[in-house]
């Protein structure tokens, strides 16, 4: 990592107030509305309650979401010929990723600890408190996997356009993961192979991992949720190397 | 390989390219060898898609030849870069428009790991007084400037210049060059790749000219200035044998082009021709022009190939 490339990128994501605005605040607004208006969400839930329910589920959206945008500017700014430049210094491409994904993880970070101290200010809580630390740390490090399918889109489509069109594409698997309505039937079959399920399964299962058969709220073991983080990481990490590489071919 | 003589700073040996774009292979340098002393300003110029800019790639470590090699100081090319011994001005792109100058230089000097020659970098180039503005909002030519800074930043021994000046104007492109004069300097090698003649001329001592992936011509600047000096006086003339008289009159003349009548000849001393010519043959019409760069580059070029 190069701390002075973190730092300037920082200043630029500043600077683009709009974006940053946008990838913070937009996960807090949204468990305001989903969480914390409607009467139900202070019932009870497994170890807590409603609201630390959709708290969590926002949080894990907002992470990926901003950990796409980020990401894929390694992919754009790279085939911009900023790559090239960089490629004549000492820093190895390598730490340009790693920054990048420090910047990006670092906005991630932000972006559901807002969420969860709103959270946990407006009545969301869990009976074990180490549910709160797994959440969060989940929802950060699971974010990464997004990382790379944001590297892979840029790097296919080499516009900034293209990595709106990544986020947007979010919306669609958050729903289809059931991340932000429950989904039952068929289409929570289906939904079990999408991307954002097994990151946002795996989050709940802390919450959810008692709850009985009949409510409706019951999980799946936990090795389905494992099976679909692990296997979407690989997805998209091959993913993300493939188009890198016929990238650098095309150039 | 440090004990490769001071002397070389390129090296390039049956240097080749070839690039596979779908079915078709498309050769864009077909097997170069040349040699860079140390010190030398040297123009790399040719049209555009001659391989100046593969070549350049390869000799920076950026693309893999596909047969022969290149050295910069003896050194594989990665090596040169990672050193800090050589650096470029790359041709397209390569900066990030929302990012400030000062924040762009900033960046790749920490790349560098030389922080401390950001101000002097900064002020050597002319950008101390546009730090602040966004890279977007900089002139054509002071993008150049910035591109020009960032090759400045690990105080090079070899620096390339691939198209410095394209699409700038003609007092940005002057202003260009008085900065680079200045830091020719300390036995500092200079490889340019140009498509303008007239920079070739103006500041390499050396120049390589280049035609479809090959070296058609090198030698001295001084050389090729010569195989273009004269001047091309054009004429109609009264009849055939007022052609003939004026070719018997003097060796130094010689027809350029012929259309029936009007006929174009490149000579030495372009009023004595004139006189000839108005005086006692009765030619009329009369042009007299210097031969224009392009011309005597497109010459060179096709009768090389």
């Amino acid at each position: 990592m190069n701390a002075t490339y973190v730092r300037i990128e920082f200043t630029r994501h500043l600077r683009d107030g709009y974006n940053l605005i946008f990838s913070l605040l937009m996960p807090s607004a949204m468990y305001v509305l989903f969480g914390n208006i409607p009467s139900y969400t202070d019932q009870e839930l497994g170890f807590g309650n409603v609201k630390f329910y959709v708290m969590v589920s926002m949080a894990a959206y907002g992470a990926a979401v901003s950990t796409v945008a980020i990401a894929g500017t390694v992919a754009t700014e790279t085939m911009q010929g900023w790559g090239r430049q960089i490629a004549l210094t000492r820093m190895p491409p390598a730490t340009f990723v790693s920054s990048k994904m420090f910047v990006a993880t670092t906005v991630a970070a932000i972006s559901s600890a807002l969420v969860f101290a709103l959270g946990a200010a407006t009545g969301a809580y869990v009976t074990q408190n180490w549910i709160w630390v797994a959440s969060y740390l989940i929802t950060i490090g699971g974010s990464l996997i997004f990382a790379c399918y944001g590297i892979g889109v840029g790097m296919v489509f080499k516009s900034e356009s293209a990595l709106g069109l990544a986020a947007g594409l979010m919306v669609f698997f958050a729903f289809f993961g059931n991340v932000f309505m429950p989904l039952e039937g068929m289409m929570l079959d289906i939904a079990r192979f999408t991307p954002m399920f097994g990151y946002v399964a795996l989050i709940r299962y802390l919450q959810l991992r008692d709850v009985p058969p009949e409510t409706g709220f019951a999980v799946d073991p936990i090795w389905m949720p494992v099976t679909n983080l692990v296997a979407w990481a690989v997805i998209f990490a091959v993913f993300a190397v493939i188009a890198t590489r016929k990238a650098r071919a095309r150039q | 390989m440090e004990t490769l003589t001071r002397t070389e700073a390129v090296t390039l040996r049956g240097l080749k390219k070839t690039f596979a774009t779908g079915s078709r292979k498309v050769e864009a340098v077909k097997g170069i060898d040349l040699q860079i002393t140390t010190g030398q300003i040297v123009a790399l110029l040719g049209p555009n898609g001659a391989g100046k800019t593969t070549t350049v790639d390869m000799i920076l470590g950026l693309t893999i030849p596909s047969a022969g090699s290149a050295h910069v100081l003896g050194l594989e090319p990665r090596k040169a870069v990672l050193g800090g011994r050589v650096s470029a001005v790359l041709q397209t792109g390569g900066l990030l428009r929302d990012m400030t100058v000062r924040e762009t230089i900033t960046a790749i000097a920490s790349m560098h790991l030389v922080p401390e020659r950001i101000d002097e970098v900064m002020e050597r180039t002319g950008l101390t007084r546009i730090a602040k503005r966004r890279v977007g909002k900089c002139s054509g030519g002071e993008q150049q400037r910035i591109k020009f800074a960032l090759a400045l930043l690990p105080d090079p021994d070899v620096l390339i210049l691939d198209e410095p000046t394209a699409g700038m104007d003609v007092m940005a492109r002057r202003d260009f060059w008085e900065t680079m004069k200045l830091e020719a300097v300390d036995g500092r090698t200079i490889i340019f790749a140009t498509h303008y003649l007239e920079e070739a001329q103006n500041f390499a001592e050396r120049t390589v000219l280049m035609s479809q992936g090959k070296v058609v011509a090198d030698g001295a600047t001084t050389q090729l200035r010569q195989m273009i000096s004269g001047r091309k006086v054009a004429a109609t003339m009264p009849n055939a044998t007022a052609i003939q008289r004026v070719l018997s009159d003097s060796d130094q003349v010689s027809i350029e082009e012929q259309n029936d009548l009007r006929v174009s000849f490149r000579c030495q001393d372009s009023d004595g021709l004139a006189r000839l010519l108005l005086t006692e043959l009765g030619a009329y019409d009369l042009e007299i022009s210097a031969p224009s760069l392009e011309d005597a580059f497109i010459h060179l070029t096709e009768d090389a190939s």
